[in-house]
């Protein structure tokens, strides 16, 4: 009893001395050197420098689409055909870099779904046209419309020049097909406006503000989100073509941008850039401010022996030399080179194991809505 | 009757919250128990009536009316929602299935409760004190093991996990730079362990229940601070009142009783469980105790580190004492074509039965397991499941978790055999 007591009294006595240490440290706190990382900072940084100016850039390569494509149905001519095809192709890149930031804005216009689902479904786009009474908004047109809608109807299947442009001018749903491509195109147009204006003027506050870890958080929707993309990038943009879903049986049509079918890989090295700038708080034009990486230096993050941080960027440099090797068109790589388009792959797969497990475990994000007990 | 309360507001706040339909109806697979296989949902209807009638015998129990069997009703119901899916297993869930197992034989409607007032015969004013000592008992388990849990070296010597996940909160006003600081953590840890260790001593000691009480409050309110961890603080913070006086509690209810202006009719009388039913009651309740001072070191009969491969981890009282996250991939192996598929984990599991599936080996089976049958059902014939894990353990950064050549769909889950195909740490 007596050994408790003062066990007891000890430790009374050791805990209040710790917390007029800690606030002792608080009244100090001036003086010295603030410990804690800025996370405003880093959130300014994105929301500023990098996912704003990505937007605006995506949108300048929009309007000069659509702009494109009038110039195309006035003159209906090769050149502007091939100047509509090469608009086409920026913008998709474009859209490489826009695509990961699927919350706030973006996600009420649900972007990904809108604006990216393939392979597009040419047989709901065909009698689209024929009929010319559909509404893009249903769910049963989600795979016709968006990017790969375009990308069929720019670019066709097995089609010349000149018999692609016959379907814009001499054809007999040549108006239908012109108001099909409009109407695609508009609703890209609108909604990246949209979510533009709603980033300038009022959900760069909110974005810039929420500066916890919890659900909801800006730090937590940009690393599910990050997460998200790369899964994106290791299965829709890789992985399935190459079989991993079908026993090992490839599937090239599934290839993303399969009808312009030169630019597959491009897509997704512009992809796995964008995760990089991303994870570095890294600006289109190379500036590396302050970002995911910033962080985890300053928390000391390890992975074995070397820092999370360091095998992380490791692992972008290996991933993007292993894709630098993947020729185009992916559709025939899958098929004749399946060995290197595998090799990418997996370099794929360790990336995402570092950025959805050690990253997300080692910022403390909360990324669930129910409770825990530490596992 | 605060537990009653307590668990009314819990239910409701789980109801509120839409998580009826995210873990019991939305799955398209459950991991049940080891043994308890059998135990199935009961669909959409029939949950929410279950969390209903729930909710209606916690309100019983806070009231005291139709005592007994409401708190039978509640245990078996609440155990019963926790037995489907041990993706949700959280020590709090199986501390509150615990206790009200142990409530169902206290005679805590013999006072303030409308059983008593409605049969006047089993009113009484006191308690014999091993009724009382059976939940003091209970709690003073959980904290006990709690704190023996913390003694290990990467909670005490590298504040791991608490290093991490106190930083996060670097935002909050006025302490948040502090916690980004190391030695915060430390402190933490120590004083965390220091605490569960010694807080069950110091609340039986009449002399420092006040003390001891008041660093209850300090505590719980700063996990739940910091913590996601739901309604866990209150409940121990209104359970540890058991350690008052009986002064301390007839105050409370004489204060709710003005509320109500009306008086009991204080009969002093002791109240006596009829001696044929006291041995019974003994058996049962040292039974319990027995299992329940066994099986927290359960995991000592399996080889291999306890937080890595999680054998024994359950029902122990382990509570914070790991970040551990990993990444599984599934692969369905077709013997026939030699080609594999890559699984898609969300097409078949919610997110938080995919996060635990990757970290927790038994779960992994059950996972294979049902894969196998799934993909039998698409025209495959005895296909191999393997899967490939990576998984991290309190910032040690990602590593290889289980063998990836494994058949997971003809491992088996039976207790204490170890799991031979799990990586050492």
């Amino acid at each position: 009893m007596k050994l408790k007591d003062n066990i007891f009294l000890i430790s009374v006595i050791i805990a209040t001395l710790f917390f007029i240490a800690c606030d002792k440290k608080k009244i100090d706190k001036k003086d010295e050197e603030d410990t804690s990382f800025d996370k405003p900072a880093m959130l300014a940084n994105y929301a500023d420098n990098v996912i704003v100016p990505n937007f605006q850039s995506f949108k300048i390569s929009i309007d000069s689409l659509v702009n494109s494509f009038n110039t195309f149905i006035q003159t209906k001519s090769v050149s502007d055909l091939t100047s509509l095809r090469q608009k086409y192709i920026t913008a998709t890149a474009k859209f490489q870099h826009i695509s990961t930031f699927e919350f706030g804005p973006s996600e009420s216009e649900i972007v990904r779904s809108n604006f990216n689902t393939y392979p597009t479904n040419t047989v709901t786009i065909n009698s689209n046209i024929t009929s010319g009474s559909y509404n893009l908004g249903t769910v049963s047109n989600l795979d016709a419309k968006g990017f790969p809608a375009l990308d069929y109807l720019f670019f066709g299947k097995n089609e010349t020049d000149a018999s692609l442009i016959a379907l814009f001018d001499t054809d007999t749903k040549a108006a239908n097909r012109i108001a099909y491509a409009t109407a695609c195109l508009s609703e890209i147009q609108t909604k990246t406006n949209s979510i533009l204006n709603n980033w300038n003027s009022t959900y760069k506050n909110t974005f810039t503000s929420s500066t916890g870890s919890q659900i909801g958080s800006s730090l937590g929707l940009l690393v599910n989100q990050l997460n998200f993309e790369v899964d994106l990038l290791k299965n829709a943009k890789v992985g399935i073509p190459l079989g991993k879903k079908s026993l090992g049986v490839t599937l090239p049509e599934k290839c993303e941008a399969f009808y312009a079918n030169n630019i597959s890989v491009k897509l997704a090295k512009e992809c796995l850039l964008n995760i990089e700038d991303v994870y570095l708080g890294r600006t289109a034009s190379g500036v590396n401010g302050k970002g995911l990486d910033d962080y985890l230096e300053h928390l000391k993050a390890m992975h074995g022996s070397e820092t999370l941080n360091d095998a992380i960027k490791n692992q972008f440099a290996v991933a993007k030399a292993k894709l630098d090797l993947v020729a185009e068109p992916l559709s025939s790589s899958v098929n004749n080179a399946t060995s290197i388009v595998d090799a990418a792959y997996i370099e794929m797969v360790k990336l995402l194991v570092l950025l959805k497990t050690d990253m997300p475990s080692a910022l403390g994000i909360v990324i669930t809505y129910q409770d825990g007990d530490g596992d | 009757m605060a537990f009653g309360f307590l668990m009314l507001a819990s239910i409701l706040r789980f109801m509120a919250k839409g998580w009826v339909y995210d873990m019991y109806i939305k799955p398209k697979l459950f991991f049940p128990y080891y043994g308890f296989e059998w135990v199935k949902p009961l669909g959409e209807t029939g949950m929410y009536a279950l969390f209903i009638a729930l909710a209606v015998a916690a309100l019983f129990i806070a009231l005291g009316f139709l005592y007994r069997c409401s708190a039978l009703l509640f245990f078996l119901g609440f155990t019963y929602v926790e037995l489907i899916d041990k993706t949700n297993y959280l020590n709090h869930y199986y501390f509150i299935s615990i206790a009200s197992f142990l409530i169902i034989f206290l005679p805590a409607n013999r006072y303030f409760s409308i059983d008593s007032l409605l049969n006047k015969k089993i009113a009484a004013t006191y308690t014999p004190n091993y009724f009382i000592l059976i939940i003091k008992f209970q709690v003073f388990i959980v904290y006990f093991f709690a704190g023996l849990a913390k003694i290990n070296y990467d909670w005490l010597f590298n504040a791991q996990p608490l290093k991490m996940w106190l930083p996060a909160h670097s935002e909050m006003p006025l302490i948040g730079n502090l916690l980004s600081k190391e030695w915060i953590a430390y402190f933490f840890s120590w004083f965390g362990c220091v605490y569960d260790l010694l807080i069950p001593f110091f609340l039986f000691i009449p002399r420092f229940v006040k003390p001891a009480y008041f660093f209850v409050i300090v505590f719980h309110l700063a996990t739940s601070l910091f913590f996601n961890i739901g309604m866990f603080p209150y409940i121990m913070i209104c359970l540890t009142t058991i350690f008052f006086t009986e002064n301390f509690h007839i105050k409370i209810i004489q204060s709710i009783k003005k509320i109500f202006k009306r008086s009991l009719n204080d009969n002093q009388i002791t109240f006596l469980p009829k001696p044929s039913l006291l041995k019974p009651f003994i058996f049962i309740v040292t039974l319990h105790f027995v299992i329940q001072l066994i099986l927290p070191f359960r995991y000592l009969m399996y080889p291999g580190n306890l937080y890595w491969t999680e054998q024994g981890y359950r029902f122990s009282w382990r509570v914070m004492l790991m970040e551990k996250a990993g990444t599984a991939f599934f692969y369905v192996h077709d013997r026939t074509s030699g080609g594999e598929i890559e699984v898609d984990n969300k097409k078949y599991l919610t997110y938080m039965q995919e996060k635990m599936m990757a970290t927790q080996p038994d779960m992994m089976i059950d996972y294979a397991k049902f894969l196998k049958k799934e993909f039998i059902k698409q025209g495959l014939k005895d296909p191999i499941i393997r899967a490939q894990s990576y998984v991290t353990l309190n910032g040690s950064g990602s590593r290889e978790f289980i063998d990836p050549q494994v058949d997971l769909s003809v491992q088996s889950n039976s207790f204490l055999k170890n799991k031979t195909w799990v990586k050492k740490y």
